[in-house]
């Protein structure tokens, strides 16, 4: 039997806004989904300039990358493996702060 | 007559000290130093003092104006017309409208560190969508040692711990002694440290404030740094022996094994680099729980440790080779070394407040002058390097990372991260610190700033105005439509070859910024938002005790600022105004949520979407959520500061970190390999040769330019203590002392190369680079290298909104060229060495 399926609405900000030239964006994926799952659609959508920005050599989220579930920071709920549930995920790309 | 001493927070550079001022009947009359602020301890220089200069400085602006001669340059009258805050506001929320589908078009200077704007306009940026922001003022201060300083030790930058140090070398810095973070503090710490006996060295080209007072002046030809660095590393390493083993062995990558290609070996499967324990003769990943005795040294069929790679290398460096190169004698070298290794204690401890750390009481620090070369990476790297290999690296005595750890309010510290190394950087605020470990995946740009094809850089402005002429060459479809910029004066001092740089402000079709008064940028503005002065501002973050604080046990602090008069009639928070901004184009909710996430606010604090506030009310709200609600924005007002005491882990975090520290930068292969294939697929002819994990001295185009006889002379900045930027170049009394000492306004000349030249003191001289030529005024003097030109402070002013600085000094970077051979191809730093002829 087919899983449910669960629309996420996802909402970009920083880099991403005008890398992928949208704002927001509404990504179906089934029920019991995670962030990791839902990065790894975005990365099959916009391909290499999406994930060669987002993820590091070995996988991760690069630290500029700020999530929020629901409102929610992912570090704070589980990271890549948070579930996804009815709701708003927000990914922004910050700039490195600086100085000088 | 009402009158009333009122805390603040000072704003004339971005130190940020705690002062008193005395207000009477709503005028400032006094600014003193606060006793009760760890941040200067009651102490204020020539700067601070002026401030009330600034507040009460007739050419300020205090209406938003709007230009009317639509043609742009330096010298064009903008012919300014006063609007209100409306149509000001109006005109540029519409030209955000108008680019919303297309963000990256907007470029925002965000510089603005004495307060909270950097944070405001980064996170401003952020919420429309745009990549381009700049978050720094130099074209070379910060481009190396950030990123540096963050995978080397964990913090934000490096101070020498000058409560324990007995040996410190600065190297193109004047540490304590004319400038640098928590300068007032450092400064008393420095004349007590000089006190007790620590010898200070500088190594520079000119002798200013570090080298008059330091205890020995070594001239150095500008841009041989790394030269100087492996020299000495070859020294210690295999002229005197003088190293940390047991730091090497257990706290860098010293022992890592690498193959013929210079990469490390890896255990198959895990994909850990392996290291050779000397123990039990067994090779095993670097986090192996049985590793006791990692191998430095030697190597069989297993590899060879990077550590035995490093020595090898610096011994192509020895002091009679690099002596052609830096211009120091052999002898000098060879004893600086002997003297720095011998003070290094190595072996030794200390026992503070209970607790035992290795004693290392010896340190090599530097900071803007060797970051600004074509290769500046490497200029300053092994500087860094000479710390590590001696194990001194924060621990008492040695270079201690700035406020990389912290317990209160919050709790922040350094991790390790990919093979074991120091990856996450510290700091207060949950930004994402600049990185160059192990760096990101170049790809083909899309930023017209080219930031992918510069992956171990933070920072990216300095190709702008490159870029903005050849964007075809770079596969580039688009340009900046649109610069929005904090009141900083990016337009002669966060560039080169003004020319160019003219070109580039010509180029953006709609400019609107803060301005304090009208300086060279607003020159370019369309719209102009009059700024405050920091006498009349409220900021959360009032300076950069959050990343350049005083080092070592002495208290750290948080401070607001407040006004201490009514701001003038007509001026606006800059905060507020950006809120304004952000509820016109409709991201005040985005905007909200990333001040949230920047200032730590949580539950009942965050701001909420659909609501406004005024920025006493974020203040409030920041004040509580961080220091609890006893701790409002009214406690905060009537106090000034709140002192943080340090423990022992907090003040020196070497022995409490767990992870390694570099001596090898393995991943300088890997990126330098991927950048390769990008810059070849897009036709680039770049020379790479800057990614390899140890460094080799390169000289800059000057360098070779005087090799070649082409030009005579390298020019060089260096700062002043009573200058930042241009904050107060339009100041009478901080011109008083620029008229009054012999350096500000004039250019530093070797007394017998002037002589030779016939050039007397005080003689006006054409000072020609291949950039531009300018007529200067030569100051003759032994303190300067005699290959070099000094230039000093922010000046050249021509900006008829400036009347008192206009005309007066000169302007160093418009001597810069700016091209692609003068960016180094790590950092973005652009080069500050440039050759020069000097004539009558």
């Amino acid at each position: 039997m087919e899983k449910e399926q669960l629309a996420i609405n996802v909402k970009f900000m920083g880099d991403l806004r005008a890398l992928l030239q949208r704002r927001t964006l509404t990504v179906t994926l089934p029920q019991g989904s995670t962030v990791g799952d839902l990065f790894a659609s975005l990365s099959g959508n916009y391909g290499e300039p999406f994930a060669s920005r987002v993820f590091t050599h070995s996988g991760a989220l690069q630290h500029y990358i700020l999530v929020f579930l629901n409102g929610q920071n992912i570090k704070d709920v589980g990271g890549l493996a948070a579930g996804l549930g009815a709701g708003e995920v927000e990914i922004v790309m910050l700039p490195m702060f600086e100085g000088g | 007559m009402a009158s009333k001493w009122i805390p603040t927070a000072c704003g004339m550079c971005y130190v940020g000290c705690g002062v008193r001022v005395l207000v009477e009947d709503g005028v400032v009359v006094k600014i003193e130093g606060d006793p009760n602020n760890p941040q200067n301890q009651g102490v204020m220089c020539a700067k601070g003092k002026s401030g009330i200069m600034n507040l009460y400085n007739p050419h300020r602006i205090k209406v938003p104006l709007k230009r009317t001669n639509p043609k742009k340059g330096m010298y064009e009258d903008p012919g300014w017309q006063e609007i209100s805050w409306d149509e000001a506001l109006d005109t540029i929320a519409a030209k955000l409208d108008a680019i919303r589908d297309e963000p990256q078009k907007l470029y925002v200077q965000a510089w603005e560190i004495t307060g909270d704007c950097f944070y405001w306009s980064i996170a401003f940026g952020s919420a429309f969508g745009t990549p381009h922001l700049m978050g720094n003022a130099s074209a070379t201060c910060g481009k190396v040692i950030h990123p540096v300083e963050f995978f080397s030790g964990g913090g934000f930058h490096q101070q020498p711990d000058l409560h324990y140090c007995k040996y410190a070398i600065l190297v193109g810095t004047q540490f304590g002694l004319g400038a640098r973070g928590a300068f007032n503090h450092i400064t008393m710490d420095m004349a007590d440290a000089r006190a007790r006996g620590m010898k200070v060295v500088s190594v520079d080209p000119v002798a200013s404030h570090a080298g008059s007072k330091a205890n020995e002046w070594i001239p150095i030809r500008p841009g041989t740094d790394t030269a100087f660095a492996l020299s000495m590393l070859h020294v210690l390493l295999n002229e005197l022996g003088l190293y940390d083993v047991n730091f090497l062995k257990h706290k860098t990558n010293a022992p890592y094994l690498t193959g013929p290609d210079g990469r490390y070996r890896r255990e198959p499967g895990s994909n850990k680099p392996l290291i050779y324990d000397a123990a039990d003769k067994q090779i095993k990943p670097y986090d192996d729980p049985t590793l006791r005795d990692p191998a430095i040294t030697g190597g069989g069929e297993g590899g060879r440790p990077t550590f035995e790679l490093l020595k090898e290398h610096v011994a192509k460096y020895p002091p009679e080779k690099t002596e052609e190169i830096t211009t120091i004698p052999a002898a000098t070298l060879r004893r600086i070394a002997r003297e720095f290794g011998e003070a290094a204690n190595i072996g030794g401890t200390i026992t503070i407040d209970g607790v035992t750390l290795p004693f290392r009481p010896v340190c090599v620090d530097w900071a803007k002058g060797p970051q600004g070369h074509a290769h500046g990476f490497h200029q300053s790297w092994p500087l860094k390097l000479l710390n590590i290999v001696m194990g001194a690296v924060n621990v008492p005595g040695g270079i201690l990372s700035t406020a990389a750890a912290g317990k209160r309010p919050h709790r922040w510290w350094p991790e390790g991260g990919t093979d074991g190394m120091l990856e996450e950087g510290g700091h207060i605020l949950p930004l994402p610190h600049p990185k160059a470990f192990p760096g990101r995946t170049p790809t083909k740009p899309f930023r017209i700033d080219l930031a992918e094809l510069f992956p171990l850089a933070p920072h990216f402005h300095t190709l702008l105005p490159i870029t903005a002429q050849q964007k075809e060459r770079f596969g580039l479809s688009y340009g900046v439509e649109m610069l929005f910029h904090m009141p900083t004066n990016s337009l002669i001092g966060s560039f080169g070859d003004i020319k160019l740089v003219e070109s580039f402000y010509q180029s953006i079709p709609f400019i609107a910024g803060f301005g304090v008064e009208i300086n060279e940028t607003n020159l370019f503005d369309d719209i102009v938002l009059p700024f405050p002065s920091y006498l009349e501002r409220a900021d959360f973050v009032s300076g950069t005790n959050l990343l350049m604080p005083h080092c070592g046990k002495d208290d750290w602090l948080w401070q607001i600022r407040q006004p201490v008069v009514e701001p003038a009639p007509g001026l606006r928070q800059p905060q507020e105004v950006l809120m304004e901004l952000a509820d016109r184009v409709g991201i005040l909710g985005d905007f909200y949520r990333l001040l949230n996430h920047t200032f730590r606010l949580k539950d009942a604090y965050a701001l909420q979407p659909g609501q406004r506030y005024s920025i006493n009310e974020v203040i409030d709200r920041m004040t509580r959520c961080w220091f609890g609600d006893e701790h409002d924005l009214a406690w905060f007002n009537e106090h000034g500061v709140i002192r943080i005491p340090k423990d022992v882990d907090e003040a020196y975090i070497g022995p409490f970190l767990d992870a390694r520290l570099p001596i090898y930068l393995e991943h300088f292969l890997q990126r330098g390999d991927e950048l390769q294939g990008v810059v070849s697929q897009m036709g680039l002819d770049w020379d790479l040769s800057d990614y390899k994990p140890l460094s080799e001295w390169m000289p800059c185009p000057s360098y070779d330019a005087i090799k070649k006889g082409q030009y005579d002379l390298i020019a060089v900045h260096y700062k002043l203590p009573y200058v930042y930027g241009s904050f107060g170049n339009d100041n009478p009394w901080i011109n008083e002392i620029c008229e009054r000492t012999p350096m500000a306004y004039n250019v530093l000349v070797n007394e017998d190369v002037a002589k030779a030249k016939g050039i007397s003191d005080g003689e006006e001289v054409w000072l020609e680079s291949p950039a531009t030529k300018v007529r200067v005024t030569a100051k003759l003097t032994q303190c300067i290298h005699p290959q070099v030109v000094g230039v000093a402070g922010h000046f050249g002013h021509w900006s008829p909104g400036m009347p008192i600085a206009q005309g007066k000094g000169i302007n160093f970077n418009q001597l810069l060229p700016t091209d692609l051979e003068h960016i180094d191809k790590i950092s973005t730093a652009l080069d500050h060495c440039v050759e020069v002829r000097l004539y009558k």
